[in-house]
């Protein structure tokens, strides 16, 4: 959810795609400027913060970076949950991190918070040689999803600042607290539930 | 009282000459003077010895003295200890830190028991066990005086020997005499001292053998053989860990092996003149107030209401009272920030790395390893020098048996080749027109394929273009999926993988010892994620058993499934340390010397480490997590370790039980159907 008070704006963000597609590289370059040609695999989860002024207000983005692989699946709503907005990543020399994207926009519809804002965004854009998805097929996709897209390149810096910007404006004012059930494990008996820190 | 009484020696120019010269003060005797000084009304001084000493270190540089005594107040028994204002052996003990060791006042009712060794060389000792469970640290009474102290305290409570050990003498201070005799019926097993203060008294406590350390290092008492020797000998050493009736009495507290350690290390001091200079310092310090930090060190009882209690293992202190620690673990630690590497348990030190001169003294002339159990415990202490790994990870991972032959080994690691180029012929043999109708194969090739150019790839070992190494790293974990086609590849593998290749170098012998590696630590990466759901559930169990703070902290705010440690067990820490420490630490997880989970105790000591961080700051669980994985490369390695061996010692059985039996990376419960097969399909 995203909080609002005194023209600040907290919004939990979480990045969700397949594993390699990019997510930490995009982070990366969000919240430090950098870039690596081998930026090691995510396990687990990792978290961030940056703030950027959008229009009238500062908004604070607590981002959730996921591990992609399909295994660690189960641990995504964790991430999910509660989060008023998403970066959906694939890579666009990969046709099958295109399918996957797609099936964590079906995942998020379903579970996640109807008024999350969701970006899809076709990174590595500067593999235009290597490209398997066309910037066409991946934006007609969005249009029907009610989600907008972006081609990003992480290590181009292309579009990186801009979908953040783009997801900071589009973000509710104000929003109802609902859903505080934050870090509950799927599988296991809640052992409590979390106030969100964006729902206070 | 306290205040007036910590300066009370410090113009004492006869006591500040007796300490200049050094072993002379040991012979000075000045028991029992009955000055009453600044008690407070009422209070009568019954027992005073000075030159009681403890040693916050284990070097025998590093003493604070101070006086003992008993104070009489009203019926009530008291005990204090002072140290000496001034008087320090050396610079790095400064005021404060013997500030946070004073006892100041403990009732004797808060008191359960306290030891005496007195052996007929040597220092006697007492170490004051309260009844939380805590100790405080040895008592080193320079001038003798044990036996008096005892008395003295008998003639004023009702104080019993321990009936399983003649060394251990039960307080039991209850005025009402029904209450008196109900509680001496609950220790059906304890006798009273007058009835059986017959042999062990007298014979261990020679006036004559008072004060003596002899010069040539030599202890004489039984469980303080020396600790230099290599070879067999170390075999010999006798260990008080396992002393049940230490245990009995003594069961969260690590005062007992302390005491050993201390004792060892002051002998060996004696005979080496040029200590301190290449052994680095384990500063530990603690502190007194027991009062103030009660509820932080009762592990048995969950206190009403948590303030941020301060403990010994926590790394930086965020606010200027962080000099007062209490533990639940049985000693006092200072933490001071500035001098964060030099603190902690009173754990054994760490020896330095097994060489090949001391591991052939492991090897009977046809290279069986005659005694695995020591050489997994000297692993444990020191791990392995990197030229040895090679050969030693093979019988620590369970590659080859212990009490192979060198011909055997040979032997087997023909055969292995030959079996490991059949599994990677598998997939070798799939040409690229056969691969294009087989998804499966194509998919797990291209994770393995993303993982290995990402992995470790600033080790010169693997750095660079079509570099060899990640070839092998590629090969390996291919066939690896093959051989357990079920499990497969996932994220973290290649982690696993690649300290195992940087040592063994060749390809089959690191696929065995990686297939031996995820025998234990398979279940990790199960779909189900269970292996990791019951390791982080263990690791909620002992953070409750050994900080009940921190623990109802992770409890409030929703922390409690332990995600932010899911990294550190997944890959067994291995992106939080510097890649050799990465290797030094794993060899000694593999050693399952003290129990095959001591990765969660290394959780517990790491969290300990931070936790006054993690409580006053008011992290939830994002910060929380951040915090965590901004530790990559911070963390202490040494230090952690003996914190989590202590931490493991204290948690003893209970520990134990915290951990479900079949926890990773103990081997599985049954070996049916490890690997449920499921489809990789997405969502
Ligand atoms: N050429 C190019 N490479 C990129 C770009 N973004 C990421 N990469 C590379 O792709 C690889 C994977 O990037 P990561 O950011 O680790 O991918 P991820 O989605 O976080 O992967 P997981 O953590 O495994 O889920 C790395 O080697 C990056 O250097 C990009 O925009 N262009
Ligand atoms: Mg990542």
């Amino acid at each position: 959810m995203a909080t609002i008070g005194h023209n600040n704006l907290n919004a939990k963000l979480v990045l969700l795609g397949d594993m390699g597609a990019g997510k930490s590289s995009l982070v990366l370059r969000f919240v430090k400027g950098q870039f690596l040609e081998f930026q090691e695999s995510t396990i687990g989860a990792a978290f961030f913060s940056q703030t950027l002024a959008a229009n009238d207000v500062t908004v604070k983005f607590e981002i959730w970076d996921t591990a992609g692989q399909e295994r660690y699946h189960s641990l995504a709503p964790m991430y999910y949950r509660g989060a008023a907005a998403a970066i959906i990543v694939y890579d666009i020399s990969n046709t099958d991190s295109f399918g996957r994207a797609k099936k964590w926009v079906q995942e998020l519809q379903k579970q996640g918070n109807p008024n999350m804002v969701m970006a899809l965004a076709g990174n590595k854009a500067d593999l235009e040689d290597r490209r398997k998805v066309t910037a066409e097929e991946a934006r007609v996709y969005a249009e029907e999803n009610g989600l907008f897209f972006m081609e990003t390149s992480a290590k181009t810096a292309l579009n990186v600042n801009d979908i953040f910007h783009e997801i900071a404006k589009k973000l509710p004012r104000a929003q109802p607290a609902q859903n505080p059930a934050g870090m509950v494990l799927v599988d296991r008996p809640p052992e409590g539930s979390r106030a969100t820190s964006c729902c206070s | 009282m306290h205040e007036t009484e910590l300066n009370d020696l410090s113009d004492d120019a006869d006591y500040a000459a007796s300490l200049q010269q050094g072993s002379a003060s040991m012979t000075r005797s000045d028991s029992s003077r009955r000055s009453s000084s600044s008690e407070p009304d009422g209070a009568e001084v019954v027992y005073l010895k000075d030159n009681v000493t403890i040693h916050p270190t284990q070097y025998a540089s590093e003493r604070i003295s101070g006086r003992l005594k008993l104070i009489k107040q009203g019926a009530s028994l008291f005990i204090t200890w002072i140290p000496y204002k001034g008087q320090s052996s050396n610079a790095k003990l400064s005021e404060r830190d013997k500030n946070l060791y004073t006892i100041r006042a403990v009732p004797f009712t808060e008191i359960r028991s306290i030891r005496r060794h007195t052996p007929t060389l040597g220092w006697q000792y007492i170490i004051v066990v309260l009844s939380s469970g805590l100790a405080f640290p040895p008592l080193y009474f320079y001038n003798g005086g044990v036996r008096e102290f005892l008395a003295t305290i008998k003639q004023h409570i009702f104080l019993v020997r321990s009936a399983e050990d003649a060394n251990v003498f039960v307080v039991n201070d209850f005025q009402d005499p029904l209450q008196r005799t109900l509680s001496s019926l609950e220790l059906p097993r304890a006798v009273p001292v007058a009835n059986g203060r017959s042999s062990s008294l007298s014979a261990s406590e020679s006036p004559t053998d008072k004060n003596q350390v002899r010069a040539d290092g030599v202890a004489v008492d039984g469980s303080l053989s020396s600790i230099q020797n290599n070879g067999r000998q170390r075999q010999k050493m006798h260990d008080p860990a396992r002393d049940l009736s230490i245990h009995v009495l003594e069961k969260f507290s690590l005062v007992t092996r302390f005491a050993r350690e201390t004792t060892s290390q002051l002998f060996r001091e004696n005979h080496s003149e040029g200590f301190g200079g290449n052994e680095r310092r384990n500063h530990s310090q603690s502190s007194h107030d027991y009062h103030q930090n009660a509820a932080s060190i009762d592990v048995e009882k969950v206190p009403d209401e948590v303030p941020v209690a301060p403990d010994p293992l926590e790394k930086s202190p965020c606010s200027n009272r962080g000099e007062e620690a209490a533990t639940n673990v049985g000693t006092f630690e200072l933490i001071d920030s500035k001098e964060i590497d030099k603190l902690t348990v009173w754990g054994k030190p760490r020896q330095p790395p097994l060489g090949p001169e001391e591991w052939a003294t492991f090897l009977d002339s046809e290279g069986r390893v005659t005694d695995e159990k020591a050489l997994r415990k000297r692993i444990f202490y020191g791990g392995v020098e990197n030229n040895l790994r090679k050969e030693v990870w093979t019988f620590l991972l369970g590659y080859h048996a212990h009490d192979s032959t060198y011909a055997e080994r040979e032997y087997l690691v023909l055969i292995k080749k030959s079996e490991y180029e059949t599994i990677k012929n598998q997939w070798q043999s799939i040409t690229q027109d056969q691969a294009k109708r087989f998804t499966k194969f194509r998919e797990r090739r291209g994770l393995i394929e993303k993982d290995v150019v990402r992995t470790d790839r600033s080790l010169s070992f693997y750095e660079g273009d079509d570099n060899p190494n990640v070839n092998l790293l590629r090969d390996i974990l291919l066939t690896y999926s093959f051989y357990n086609f079920d499990l497969g590849y996932c994220q973290g593998m290649s982690d696993l993988l690649s300290p195992i290749l940087f040592i063994m170098k060749d390809e089959s012998e690191s696929f065995w010892c990686f297939v031996s590696l995820m025998e234990r630590l398979g279940p990790n990466f199960n779909r189900d994620q269970n292996g990791m759901h019951s390791q982080l559930f263990a690791l909620s169990k002992l953070v409750e058993l050994l900080d009940v703070p921190l623990h109802n902290y992770f409890k409030q705010n929703d922390c409690l499934n332990y995600f932010f440690c899911f990294r550190w067990i997944l890959i067994q820490f291995k992106r939080e340390f510097e890649y050799e420490r990465t290797l030094r630490l794993w060899e000694v997880l593999w050693t399952h010397h003290l129990s095959e989970h001591l990765h969660l105790y290394v959780c517990v000591a790491i969290l300990k480490r931070y936790r006054r961080k993690i409580m006053g700051e008011q992290m939830d669980f994002d910060t929380l997590l951040k915090f965590i994985n901004e530790l990559s490369g911070q963390i202490d390695l040494d230090a952690i370790l003996k914190d989590a061996e202590a931490l493991c010692i204290c948690a003893g059985e209970h520990g134990a039980a915290s951990i479900p039996p079949g926890t990773p990376p103990s081997l599985p419960l049954d070996t049916g159907l490890l690997y449920a097969q499921q489809d990789d399909e997405v969502l």
